[in-house]
């Protein structure tokens, strides 16, 4: 068609937990199954880097299995294909991007709502150099939590709620 | 993907080192040589080298044990992994306790180093109790430290490893300018043997912290060279470090300076810390002020690390079961395991209100010679099972002479532990003991390697032997549903099955793929050399379809020479309810070849059974046939949870010469199989034409055994049911676990 991809052909989907990863699975599979897109997941383990970490890593690696099995039974449910990536990293949010790059994602897809969702390490500067210098587009999907007004809806995500009827 | 693993093991080895020597360094010089040197005498340094010597052997065990096996939780792990949760339960605990009392203990010695250097003595009253400026400075400082990993602050882990460099180079400076000034004479007469070996019970709480290595192996970078290096290297240069510190101490001042400093102490002023008081003495109030400091700095390192590991405890026995695996929730914005380490924070405050510091440290020591012990009996159990998976990349030289040592010297030096806290110490243990038998034994899910040894070669075992390793084992406590799997085609209609009636019992499906091995290969290396990963896919497979059900899932690949003794060895390890099979030509063992061993191992089955004809999994039409007995009740069971997972319509069939009294024991046996709304149908003439003519109808026909060992001559072909190769629909044959008597046993007949 076009010299460029569509947003969502290869879009990466960072979930930092399974809650993070209901959630993107279900508001951004519909866009990827539209697309004929492959997703990847993507869950950082955050390392200390040279000394104990703050949790057992054997722990949270189950998490990020867990977490992935969310997203597998989803996409299956959704019919997109995906693939899970798990990385380990000092900080998180440069994790992401570096993912990002080096698999050629067409977007970083975030859904920044409940506990820790990834989409809260960006913050202030971070946000601006993740929209501005950052080489891969970001899609921010607005969760619609009942009673809940989001604030962190407002990058790149006027052209894909549209189509979204859920 | 070598790249991601370089990532994740980030623990080179000085990170590894410092772990070691941080938390061991605090306790040993910045607080416990003034009163050493007061018991010793002169013999406090060997007190100390005692004290490494008796640790050494250990932490040859302890890094043995690290590279075979560099997972989360250390001591723990491999006592509960060699030797069975009973004592899992007790090094768990231990380990877990005795950190809180270590951290308590740190943290007492760093109140009374902020009492010292802001000069603030006395008690300060709060309401009608009172308390001390170094019990409210050691609160102070455990509440904040235990605060700082609550929320977890990544910072303080590297910080670490610049404190330990900087105590190593402070005490290095101390060392040699004290040497300058030493001088023979000064030493204070020694003290007797047996003093100095109860000084060496006290000063233990300076060998704790190498084995807190272990507890992060996974962490470690190139555990099969790092950790040994890093746990005994710490230990190495903690006891070098002490002797000479202790020396220099005793031979660079005046006799009886030390003396003087411990015992004048005026009422209500803080004990001035020997450490610093000869270092100031002897180089002046530079090194005094930086001994100060760095004492600060050492008991708050010891603390943070004691922290830090006791969480690791924590997840390994949680994820054994021990305790609840609730109590490891990672907190969702700070990412740690905060109800851990908020639990152990509130232990380490009750310690530091509750205990003196002779109690402190002395139940940190007993607590931590008992995992010692235990950890070296895991070793020399290890060593002689020599189960396949066990390769260490180091392994403990003279064994087993060493840790036999390291045994007997841990629990001996017991007897030289201030006797309250060994009192204390024994009493967790034997809580530990109570706390498994009530609450972890249904519920741990790790059986040791000892007690499977001991099991498995029970014929050859001491009767006493056996059955003690028999009553301990964790039952599991719930209902564990056994699929073993040999073909794929069949495999999502068995867990299907299984899955369905592991939910309904609120059970665990445990998911194997029996590896038939040529009865030429032996099973050593066909773990090694075969391809498995027809196995993992299967099983993976297994995983995904079982999920559905959301019932906790276990996967195993057994290995074993023939297929149908396999599963029955698969039903005992890993201590099934329920084993649901398939049967068929491609199954387990195929129709018509005999296996002998099958008619003596199936006529005591080790759990119930319930065999699958394949021919479709679809439980809406199920029908039962039944003439009463303990198997049909088993059908009963199996159609009772299918019908209430998918909502079946369950007819009973009762073949009778006579229809009322037929339909009178049909109703009367419904209502107590628990199947009330069940269709009731009483049929005359032959049993087997009746239940084909009514299979007809039924998607799915499930048949209690008629007969003891029916399975066993099914499966191995020497009985042939002409009903289940008649009807169209799938089968489920289901037979009940059936011990034999001794008596059946002595007679050699089953039937």
């Amino acid at each position: 068609m076009s010299e460029v991809d569509s947003l969502f052909a290869r879009p990466l989907l960072p979930v930092a937990n399974e809650d993070d990863a209901d959630r993107t699975a279900t508001l951004a599979f519909p866009y990827i199954a539209a697309a004929g897109g492959r997703a990847t997941a993507l869950h950082v383990i955050e390392k200390a880097g040279g000394a104990p970490d703050k949790a057992p890593l054997e722990q949270r690696e189950a998490m990020a299995e867990e977490i992935f099995e969310h997203v597998r039974s989803a996409a299956a449910d959704a019919g997109v294909e995906v693939e899970t990536d798990l990385r380990y990293g000092t900080d998180v949010a440069e994790t992401i991007l570096e993912t990002a790059e080096a698999t050629d994602a067409t977007a970083i897809v975030f859904t920044p709502r409940g506990g820790k969702a990834w989409w809260n390490l960006f913050s202030g500067d971070t946000h601006e150099t993740l929209t501005t210098e950052n080489e891969v587009p970001v899609v921010v999907l607005p969760s619609r939590d009942e009673g809940k007004e989001g604030d962190a809806s407002t990058t790149g995500s006027d052209d894909v709620t549209t189509g979204d009827d859920a | 993907m070598s790249g991601d693993e370089e990532l994740a093991k980030d623990l080179g080895p000085l990170a590894a080192l410092t772990i070691g020597v941080g938390t061991m360094i605090g306790a040993g010089i910045f607080v416990l040589p003034g009163d050493a040197i007061l018991r010793a005498g002169s013999f406090a340094s060997a007190a100390f080298v005692l004290g490494g010597v008796i640790a050494i052997f250990t932490a040859l065990s302890a890094s043995e044990l690290g590279t075979a096996m560099p997972r989360s939780g250390g001591a723990y792990y491999y006592v509960n992994h060699a030797l069975g949760p009973l004592l899992g339960s007790v090094a768990g605990w231990a380990n877990w306790l005795g950190l809180a009392f270590a951290s308590a203990f740190y943290m007492v010695g760093f109140g009374r180093y902020i009492s010292r250097i802001f000069d603030v003595s006395g008690t300060v009253g709060m309401g009608p109790i009172g308390l001390d400026v170094v019990t409210i400075a050691a609160l102070i400082g455990g509440g904040f430290f235990v605060l700082i990993n609550y929320v977890g602050a990544k910072e303080t882990g590297r910080l670490q490893n610049v404190i330990v460099v900087l105590l190593v180079a402070i005490l290095a400076v101390f060392t040699l300018l004290g040497t300058l000034r030493a001088d023979p004479a000064n030493l204070p007469a020694p003290s007797t043997v047996s003093e100095t070996l109860g000084t060496t019970g006290f000063i233990f709480v300076s060998y704790l912290g190498f084995v807190q290595i272990t507890s992060v192996a996974e962490e470690i970078k190139d555990p099969g060279k790092n950790l040994p290096r890093a746990v005994i290297g710490s230990v190495v240069l903690v006891t070098v470090i002490y002797a000479l510190v202790l020396v220099v101490m005793s031979a660079a001042v005046p006799q009886g300076f030390i003396a003087d400093l411990v015992t004048n102490v005026a009422p209500g002023e803080t004990q001035p810390i020997a450490v610093v008081e000869v270092g100031r003495q002897i180089q002046g109030a530079l090194m005094g002020g930086a001994l100060l400091f760095g004492g600060l700095l050492a008991t708050a390192s010891s603390a943070n690390a004691s922290i830090l590991a006791s969480s690791r405890i924590n997840f390994a026995m949680g994820r054994d079961r021990i305790v609840t695996p609730a109590l490891n929730e990672i907190h969702p914005r700070f990412g740690t395991p905060y109800r851990s380490i908020a639990i152990t924070g509130a232990l380490i405050l009750l310690f530091i209100l509750a205990g003196d510091i002779a109690l402190l440290s002395g139940a940190a020591s007993g607590l931590h010679l008992i995992i010692y012990g235990l950890l070296n009996i895991a070793l020399i159990a290890m060593r002689y099972i020599n189960p396949e998976d066990y390769q260490p990349d180091f392994t403990v030289p003279l064994f087993p002479l060493l840790p036999i040592l390291g045994t007997i010297f841990s629990f001996a030096l017991l007897v030289y532990v201030e006797s309250d806290a060994r009192l204390l110490s024994f009493g967790v243990a034997v809580a530990a003991i109570v706390w498994y038998l009530l609450y972890a034994r249904s519920r741990a899910t790790k059986q040791g390697i000892l007690g499977k040894y001991i099991l498995h070669w029970s014929e050859e075992m001491p009767d006493a032997a056996v059955s003690a390793a028999t009553s301990v084992q964790p039952d599991g406590g719930d209902y564990r549903v056994l699929v073993p799997l040999a073909n794929p085609e069949h495999e999502t209609d068995l867990i299907t099955l299984g899955g369905a009636i592991a939910k309904q019992r609120n059970g665990t499906l445990v998911a194997v793929h029996i590896e038939t091995v040529p009865d030429q290969t032996a099973l050593e290396s066909a773990r090694e050399k075969m391809d498995h990963s027809v196995s993992r896919e299967l099983l993976e497979q297994a995983r995904t379809d079982a999920e559905t059900f959301d019932v906790p899932v276990e996967t195993h690949t057994v290995l074993s020479h023939q297929s149908f003794e396999g599963i029955f060895d698969a039903a005992n390890t890993y201590d099934a309810d329920l084993t649901v099979m398939g049967w068929g030509p491609d199954s387990h063992g195929a129709p018509g070849r005999a296996e002998s061993a099958v008619d003596e191992l199936a006529s005591s089955l080790p759990c119930d059974f319930l065999v699958m004809k394949d021919r479709g999994f679809d439980p809406s039409e199920i029908l039962l046939p039944t003439a009463g007995g303990p198997d049909s009740e088993l059908s009963a069971a199996i159609a009772g949870a299918l019908a209430q997972e998918y909502d079946a319509n369950v007819s009973l069939l009762h073949v009778a010469d006579d229809e009322e009294s037929g339909q009178a024991f049909l109703e009367e046996w419904a209502a107590e199989n628990g199947l009330p709304d069940a269709e009731l149908i009483v049929d005359t003439g032959d049993v087997e034409a009746a239940i084909e003519r009514h299979a007809a109808d039924a998607s799915m026909l499930i048949v209690g055994a008629t007969e003891r060992g029916l399975l066993s001559r099914l499966v191995s072909g020497t009985l042939v049911l002409d009903v289940i190769e008649d009807v169209d629909c799938s089968v489920l044959l289901a037979e009940k676990a059936r011990k034999r008597s001794l008596w059946e046993r002595l007679l050699g007949d089953s039937r």
